[in-house]
């Protein structure tokens, strides 16, 4: 009696535990969890974003936008998931592959879309967005790929201005640099006098893409240049991409960047600038207003990167857009992009730019409501803007050439020779192990 | 009273068969096997496989071959070398709270509480502590060892070292406690025959305490060497990215960043089954070896 009953609770437990091991694997897969519904029906849109990373006032912005959408589209319910700058492109690297998550995504210009777009993660926003309204949006242009617009431009990111306090070189004497030569002598100058001329932060990575693209298309002559060297017709190492090493060698030898540069990050590091500890330092076009609002506005200037070179970028920011785009497994891409249509609605053009101070990427946008003057300087640069080198090379080479090489650059470990030729050596590594991507690129930079 | 033919039944109904004791462990057994069995199949199904088409072991070559690989193994490694210092550092604090030293209490709250902080928050403590105006760098300058002050994370060539340092101090909690609960079954009479001897402190502690402790020491070395081979990417991640440059990068580093961020998945699957593969290779080599040691009967 006891060795039978012994023998039905163990087999009872074992189909129980193999159930409940195959339950999970029959559940929904459809892509944001709903089941695919009508226009008229119950629809629940998921959108994956940054929140106020960089430009503050986003979040009250969104909130604000998708009260007034579901009040006017009773049977849609929209869902907004934050996410960090290090979790943005994992995140949804891990969504697509389970083909789960969110409707809406939000992403930076560029490769930085283009590469989930050829993976086939994306949907293209041109299948679902009539042309004349997507002329309208602003820096579509580095979005497009075989003839589609992959994602649509949200907001410009007019990349990156050089932040300077006014009171604190005035009182050190300095004027503000027009040249390369000038900003050497200037960062000598402040030195002199205890100031830190530059505050930057390279611990987590991103600084180092962003001088890259400031600084290093002041030597390009072309955007396809770079191109060329992502498919391996020019290398990394030619002077035209090397360069920008060498000036910012120049840089660290002339003490422009303050001495714990290795070890803050970002947004730590534009935090002394903002305490008055230093004179300069480079931010989000996003964040202007904010750093404004903060110092003074008769403290603050904005201008591009001085130039050394005369080429594409030299004495101009670059000119992207982050975009938000629709991901290729949702059930209700239509309603994806209806919602982001209702975004560049002139209403929610200026709501845009008063809740955050930042540039909506639509020539629509009424731009007599700036009334931030820095914010206007800004507005004016960026109508003649440079391609953004960041958004035109393998996110790979990004990270493992431009981001280390500037780390170790900053730590003294690497000269800026070394820096190019591992520049290439990754490049090179690429081409290796993602061929398919290379393809990609030489289509896209064939069109 | 019980007979001896009673006796036998209930000796017969005591003993199980094999098949019974699989029946009660199957259910926790099938759920491991579908956890754990079925995720490692997919990866090394990943790894043989890329863009869909099977390649063999192309894909475990070219990680092989991959420098950035063997940057991270090497890492390890020498995240590894910091092992007989934890076990010797655990085992001088485990003695010394054994013998009871004034304040003892105090002193284990204090060596244990670091290993019961989440790693995310010492991660972000000591990534604050250790830049270059940072706590540890002020504090050196306050009494007159400004010379010792470094970039601890930002200079490539001390990050690992001193993500190491952080790594043994959260870790050493667990040793100091597991070698204190191992010290204290520990019979008496056999310290104080080796006292009545004329042994001192080191002589009694090495001739008796390391012998009888050495299976919880093998215990502890398996644990941490488990974690400093393939448990240390919170501390990575939050203190350094693998940086500066990819001085601080790991293997788990390694298969995150081409899983995740560089969207290289074959890539993150082989170096995953490449070490899956070396593990198996040292269990086995360590099962051989512990088959043919003589067998001792201390511990």
């Amino acid at each position: 009696m006891v060795k039978r009953r012994t023998v039905m609770f163990a087999v009872l437990a074992a189909v129980v535990a193999i159930a409940a091991g195959c339950g999970s694997s029959s559940g929904d897969s459809s892509g944001s969890g709903s089941t695919p519904a009508s226009s008229t029906g119950p629809v629940k849109l998921t959108m994956w974003w940054w929140g106020d990373q960089e430009a503050a006032g986003m979040k009250n912005f969104v909130a604000d936008s998708v009260q007034k959408y579901e009040a006017e589209h009773p049977n849609i319910t929209i869902d907004t998931v934050l996410q960090s700058t290090d979790n943005l492109m994992p995140n949804f690297a891990a969504a697509a592959k389970a083909k789960q998550g969110p409707d809406i995504e939000y992403r930076w210009g560029g490769i930085w879309n283009l590469q989930d777009a050829w993976d086939g993660n994306l949907a293209a926003v041109s299948d679902y967005i009539p042309q004349d309204e997507l002329a309208h949006y602003l820096n579509a242009s580095e979005d497009t790929s075989g003839g589609k617009v992959w994602t649509a431009p949200w907001y410009v990111q007019p990349s990156f201005p050089v932040l300077y306090r006014k009171d604190i070189l005035k009182d050190a004497g300095v004027a503000v640099p027009t040249n390369w030569d000038e900003f050497l002598a200037a960062c000598d100058t402040l030195n002199s006098k205890g100031i830190t001329p530059i505050a930057g932060g390279v611990k987590d990575g991103w600084f180092g893409g962003w001088l890259y693209s400031i600084m290093g298309s002041q030597s390009l002559t072309s955007i396809d240049d770079l191109k060329e060297a992502v498919v391996g017709d020019k290398k990394f190492t030619d002077p035209e991409f090397a360069e920008w090493w060498s000036k910012l060698q120049e840089m660290i030898d002339h003490k422009c960047w303050n001495d714990d540069i290795g070890s803050q990050e970002l947004y730590q590091a534009q935090q002394t600038w903002v305490d008055g500890k230093s004179a300069m330092t480079i931010s989000a076009g996003t964040e202007v207003g904010n750093f404004v609002k903060q110092v003074g506005q008769d403290k603050v200037g904005v201008m591009a990167m001085p130039a050394y070179g005369d080429g594409i970028g030299a004495g101009k920011l670059g000119s992207t857009s982050q975009t938000l785009g629709i991901s290729s497994w949702s059930p209700h891409k239509q309603e994806a992009a209806d919602f982001i249509m209702y975004l560049h609605t002139p209403e929610r053009l200026a709501a845009f730019y008063k809740a955050t101070g930042a540039l909506p990427a639509d020539d629509r946008f009424d731009s007599s409501s700036i009334t931030v003057p820095q914010v206007k300087d800004l507005f004016d640069m960026s109508k003649d803007g440079s391609p953004y080198l960041e958004n035109f090379i393998p996110t790979d080479l990004d990270s493992k050439g431009n981001f280390e090489g500037v780390q170790l650059m900053f730590a003294g470990s690497e000269s800026a020779q070394e820096a190019a030729a591992n520049m290439e050596k990754e490049m090179d590594r690429i081409r290796t192990i993602q061929p398919d991507l290379i393809d990609n690129f030489k289509e896209w930079a064939a069109n | 009273m019980s007979t001896p033919a009673g006796a036998r039944r209930k000796r017969r109904s005591r003993r199980r068969t094999p098949w019974q004791a699989l029946l009660w462990i199957a259910p926790a057994f099938l759920s491991i096997a579908f956890v754990f069995g079925y995720g490692v199949y997919r990866v090394v199904e990943e790894a043989l496989h890329r863009e869909g088409e099977w390649v063999g072991l192309d894909n475990l070559r070219i990680v092989i071959d991959d420098p950035p690989f063997r940057t991270a193994v090497g890492h390890n490694l020498r995240l590894l070398l910091t092992l007989p210092i934890i076990i010797a550092i655990a085992l001088v604090l485990a003695i010394l709270l054994y013998e009871a030293l004034r304040g003892w209490r105090i002193h284990r709250f204090a060596v244990f509480l670091p290993y019961i902080l989440p790693v995310p928050v010492v991660g972000v403590l000591f990534g604050q502590i250790l830049t270059l105006h940072g706590m540890l760098n002020s504090s050196l300058e306050t009494i007159g060892l400004g010379g010792l002050a470094h970039d601890w994370l930002g200079d490539p060539d001390i990050a690992l070292f001193s993500l190491a340092s952080v790594i043994i101090w959260k870790e050493l909690g667990f040793g100091v406690i597991l070698f204190l609960a191992r010290l204290l079954s520990l019979p008496g009479d056999l310290y104080e025959a080796i006292k009545v001897d004329g042994a001192g402190f080191w002589r009694s502690h090495w001739h008796v305490t390391l012998p009888m402790m050495r299976s919880i020491i093998g215990f502890y070395v398996v644990i941490e060497g488990i974690t400093l081979f393939s448990w240390v990417f919170s501390y990575v991640y939050v203190m350094t990215r693998g940086g500066p440059g990819d001085a601080t990068q790991v293997t788990e580093t390694y298969i995150y960043d081409n899983a995740f961020t560089s969207d290289i998945p074959w890539l993150a699957a082989s170096a995953a089954t490449v070490l899956l593969l070396g593990f198996l290779v040292l269990a086995a080599a360590f099962l051989v070896f512990r088959a043919v040691l003589p067998k001792r009967s201390l511990g």
